[in-house]
């Protein structure tokens, strides 16, 4: 009984502290990594806002002035232009991106001599850097050196300078955009096809399903998820898209192809209006979250 | 008829590998003109029509911009930044990744899901405030800064690679080696750190590559050759060369060189760690 009684509390003590320590074991592990994302990503975010919110002189921050940059950016013409270029060139890219990526995906999701060798050279694109590849695309659409510009131009009869003009700067950048990213779209759309079950194709073909019907009522269903998650890295990669237009037009001609990206970048890093530029990058964060809930709902309802 | 039929089944056959053919060839042929144009003699580059193969071939713009430009330094910077950033963030996401696969405690998924979503922050929201700090900490043209940024956008991915690939190694091989008189973290390292390493050979090609293609980020917190990467080298490189297109593009290939070769060796890898960000299971 007092043996009892006295290892009662003892014992209690002892799950006590185990269930203790491991509640402490995995944050120890977790820690430095939460550290780092909170102090290196989280709380510029929250710098970012109150900069948006503040008159600022070069690396001065002076005082409060409310939403007066967000008003400016979105009174001001140049602020709808910069908006609708976005739009304009994460839609074509999506819309030019998934029918080459998933066409490709079904070709390669079948067996033929070659495959591992076709597959390797689709995918490099997507190795090749956002700086690279702009500057890639530069030379092979320069009406100096460029094959492309060279064939356009005997397509056409004449010089052709995509990039320097208004019509067809847009398309050019689309292009070189939907080159880098089709493979990712590809390769994740490959994934999922690969795990569909063999046994559903051999039904609906007794079935007498042919090819296109199979695609839409098996195929596509179950390879949805990924699709919409590759649809959304790809749509939030387009709007925060900096590189292509800085180097291949520099925004021009005019203003055609000048993204937001490219004027945050051009408002911080070469006028340093830091308040005005966190203002517009606090714009681009919003649609980039908009499409980060549409991600997350995906995920959720996939769970 | 029936010949009619034979040969429209076999256009019907081709057309797949017609269709290959013709993405191969839009994937190449930025690479292939790159590559073609850092071979050819100056005078030859801008030639009407174009010159298809590099007739006859020179390696002179390779050995100019090893010989007399600041992008042999920023070949080592990058390669610096990229050890320096891969063992950071295998160092903290593979315990991080391990704590996520193997434990459940209160606040875990909130701060999965917090790291997670930093994936969808555009970089230039909080590279303004980093560019801030790092001037008002004296991190400003100094690698620790692009450590730093560079480790905090990747770490959530080596998380989730991570976690992914622990979560594959039976449960019982860990308490296993607890029921051998090991404490937890000893049997983390001795049982399933061994059997860890595809997973770790994923994340660090993964993180190997976004380090290597980054730009606009360090375009921003370096100032010097002694600091810039091969990205940031190159465009000033292009901004300075003006219409050299040989010494550009053999600067091109240059930088893509480690990719491509990493790439090719290492594919499975890589396209493991692509998907596994966003592919369950």
């Amino acid at each position: 009984m007092t043996v009892g009684q006295a290892s009662l509390p003892y014992s209690r003590s002892a799950v006590k502290g185990r269930s203790k320590s491991h509640a402490l074991f995995p944050w120890l592990l977790m820690a430095p990594s939460v550290l780092l994302v909170l102090l290196v990503t989280v709380l510029p975010i929250v710098q970012a806002v109150s900069l948006s919110l503040r008159e600022t002189f070069f690396l001065e921050q002076g005082q409060f002035i409310g939403a007066d940059h967000y008003k400016r950016f979105f009174a001001d013409p140049s602020g709808h232009r910069n908006i609708v270029t976005t739009l304009v060139f994460a839609a074509g890219s999506i819309a030019l991106t998934f029918p080459l990526a998933i066409g490709l995906a079904l070709l390669l999701s079948r067996d033929f001599p070659g495959r591992a060798v076709v597959r390797t050279l689709l995918i490099l694109p997507w190795v090749v850097s956002q700086l690279l590849g702009a500057l890639m695309w530069q030379w092979v659409l320069s009406p100096n050196i460029g094959a492309i510009a060279y064939w356009l131009g005997k397509f056409v009869g004449g010089r052709v300078d995509i990039l320097g003009t208004t019509n067809t700067a847009m398309a050019g950048m689309i292009v070189a955009n939907v080159w880098r990213t089709y493979p990712y779209a590809m390769i994740l759309t490959l994934a999922a096809i690969v795990t569909v079950p063999q046994d559903l194709y051999e039904a609906a073909k007794v079935d007498g399903a042919n090819a296109r019907q199979r695609f839409f009522s098996i195929t596509f269903p179950l390879i949805r998820p990924t699709l919409l998650i590759a649809l959304i890295i790809l749509t939030v990669n387009a709007i925060n898209m900096i590189e292509l237009p800085l180097i291949l037009t520099g925004g021009g001609p005019i203003d055609v192809t000048d993204l937001l990206g490219l004027r945050v970048y051009r408002e911080a890093f070469v006028l340093q209006n830091f308040g005005f530029a966190s203002a517009i990058a606090i714009v681009m964060f919003g649609m980039n979250a908009l499409m980060s809930i549409a991600y997350i709902r995906v995920l959720r309802s996939e769970a | 008829m029936r010949v009619r039929n034979t040969g429209l089944t076999g256009v019907r056959r081709s057309l797949p590998y017609a269709a290959l053919v013709i993405a191969c060839a839009f994937a190449l042929i930025p690479i292939y003109w790159t590559l073609n144009t850092s071979l050819k003699l100056e005078g030859d580059i801008g030639a009407y029509p174009p010159k298809w193969i590099p007739d006859p071939p020179t390696i002179e713009h390779y050995v100019n911009i090893v010989r007399s430009s600041s992008l042999p330094r920023n070949y080592m910077n990058s390669i610096i930044l990229a050890i320096g950033t891969i063992l950071l963030v295998l160092v903290l996401g593979v315990h991080a990744g391990y704590a996520a696969a193997r434990f459940e405690f209160r606040g875990k998924n909130a701060i999965l899901f917090l790291m997670l979503s930093t994936v969808m922050i555009p970089g230039i929201v909080t590279l303004i405030p980093q560019y801030f700090l790092a001037v008002q900490l004296g991190l400003y043209d100094r690698f620790i800064a692009l450590f730093l940024v560079f480790g905090a956008w990747q770490v959530p991915t080596v998380v989730w690679i991570m976690s992914g690939f622990f979560r594959s190694i039976p449960r019982e091989l860990d308490e296993s080696s607890l029921v051998d008189g090991s404490n937890r973290i000893g049997a983390f390292y001795r049982v399933i750190m061994p059997l860890s390493w595809p997973g770790i050979a994923s994340a660090a090609i993964v993180v190997f590559v976004w380090v290597w293609n980054e730009f606009i980020i360090a375009l921003n917190l370096t100032a010097s050759q002694s600091t810039r990467p091969l990205t940031v080298g190159v465009f000033f490189f292009v901004g300075e060369t003006g219409i050299e297109w040989g010494k550009m593009t053999a600067a091109a290939i240059v930088g893509l060189i480690p990719v491509i070769v990493a790439f090719i060796f290492l594919q499975r890898r890589f396209v493991s760690g692509l998907t596994a960000g966003a592919m369950k299971g």
